[in-house]
């Protein structure tokens, strides 16, 4: 537990003094907001309300890929990455540490995010932000454990910034499904339903597990 | 009797369509100091990197007192250093020892730093140190968890004759408590001075190697060159 932390220290430093990733994925997210803002103009606010949670998902989606293929880069530079491996123990707790650093950076990103949909869409998030926080910290989780193994495989290939999306989307599809549906009812402001609340508790637990046991394997040459 | 501390039996590691350690059989008796020699490319970098639990062998034994191999009785220095550019000096020795579980880091770091005379610039982020002061930071990173082995892969590189000398006396101080050694380096007069036993590799294989109290220079300057000779 106490490699994870110290992992997780590391990395929230690392970016708080470059800002090179959440920032990154920043830029990405308005960027988005503002090219879909302009594709879709003049919409009855309803709309623009049962959209929003597709769009939003669109745009956390691809920053996080941006950021998970930038966590383990900056592991390469002075082979950094063979000195976490060379860690005693289990290297499982070396994936909750990158995990967690990495979840923390993207919900900022998504937090924010958030901030600039609701202000160029004109949609209240208020209401139901307690059940959309929810579903998109639970989304988030699945997406930076899949993630965060994926991209250590990865990283060590001459083809990373492609491999990492190929291999990770599919793993993505059903957290997405649980993920847009959760969203969608808690932007209109009704509760999240309990099914999407369940698959994302599922499918969280199942690659948490499965990335813990085989990230030992992921780190050897 | 005493099991080796560390003990290769048909080491081979290839990689892709190259076999960079083909049979590597070395045996290191406990507090033992070993030198590794041999040209560009004969796999001292690849057989130390096995050595340190970060490459698995292809095929091959490796036993580490006589059991498994425990990557947190092993201090590593590769070529490359290791650090976090965007982390102090300070900072990244505090952070591996806390890998490794240090009891006390920060101590431990403070300590390091001014062995290393690297206590001035304690608070100064590495992306900004020159080559030397990185190695001398990486050389108190692999020490950081007190290593029962410690393994060194041309840890002279980018030291000044001060700095390098330094590291000399340490290893010979560390050797002398006991700390087992292990070093590849191009510096024949350095291995002859800090290692009791030696091998030399070329092509991924064990050339010659020699294991004695008494192991000279000019002994070592031979067997390179017999070495050489010998290989196809």
């Amino acid at each position: 537990m106490n490699v994870a932390l110290a992992i997780l220290w590391k990395d929230l430093v690392s970016e708080w003094r470059s800002r090179d990733r959440v920032v990154a994925m920043l830029i990405f997210s308005i960027l988005m907001a503002v090219v879909f803002h302009f594709a879709l103009p003049d919409q009855d606010p309803e709309a623009l309300r049962a959209l929003t949670p597709g769009l939003l998902w669109t745009a956390y989606l691809f920053a996080a890929l941006l950021g998970l293929n930038r966590s383990f880069a900056l592991e390469l530079e002075n082979d950094a990455l063979g000195g976490l491996a060379l860690a005693p123990g289990n290297r499982g707790w070396i994936f909750l540490g990158k995990a967690a650093a990495n979840w923390v950076l993207i919900s900022i990103v998504q937090v924010l995010t958030a901030g600039v949909f609701a202000v160029f869409y004109r949609v209240d998030l208020l209401p139901g932000l307690t059940g959309l926080a929810s579903v998109v910290g639970l989304g988030t989780l699945g997406i930076c454990a899949a993630g965060t193994l994926l991209a250590a495989m990865a990283v060590r290939t001459g083809f990373r910034e492609v491999l990492l999306p190929v291999l990770l989307l599919p793993a993505l599809f059903p957290i997405l499904a649980g993920a847009v549906q959760g969203s969608m009812a808690a932007v209109a402001g009704r509760p999240v339903p309990f099914e999407s609340l369940q698959l994302l508790f599922v499918i969280d637990g199942v690659y948490l597990i499965v990335a813990f046991l085989g990230f030992d394997y992921v780190l050897d040459e | 009797m005493n099991s080796p501390q560390l003990k290769l039996r048909g080491v081979r590691k290839r990689y892709a369509s190259v076999t960079a350690l083909r049979g590597v059989d070395i045996t290191l008796a406990p507090g033992g100091s070993l030198a590794i020699l041999g040209p560009n490319g004969a796999g001292k970098s690849t057989l130390l990197r096995v050595m340190a639990g970060l490459a698995h062998p292809t095929a091959g034994r490796i036993e580490f007192a006589g059991g498994k191999h425990d990557r947190g009785q092993v201090g590593y220095l590769g070529h490359a250093t290791l650090l976090y550019p965007e982390l102090t000096a300070r900072e990244n020795l505090i952070f591996a020892g806390r890998l490794y579980g240090v009891n006390s880091p920060q101590a431990r770091a403070d300590q390091l730093l001014a062995e290393e005379g690297l206590g001035e610039v304690a608070e100064r982020r590495v992306g900004g140190f020159s080559r030397g002061m990185a190695q001398r930071l990486s050389i108190a990173r692999a020490r950081v968890h007190s290593p029962k082995l410690l393994l060194l892969d041309e840890p002279f590189t980018g030291l000044d004759e001060p700095a390098a000398q330094r590291l000399t006396e340490r290893l010979t101080t560390l050797s002398a408590e006991g700390h087992g050694l292990v070093l590849t380096t191009h510096e024949i007069s350095r291995a002859a001075r800090l290692a009791r036993s030696a091998v030399i590799l070329v092509d991924g294989t064990v050339q010659e190697s020699i294991d004695s109290d008494a192991m000279s220079e000019a002994e070592l300057r031979a067997a390179y060159a017999r070495a050489l000779e010998a290989a196809p």
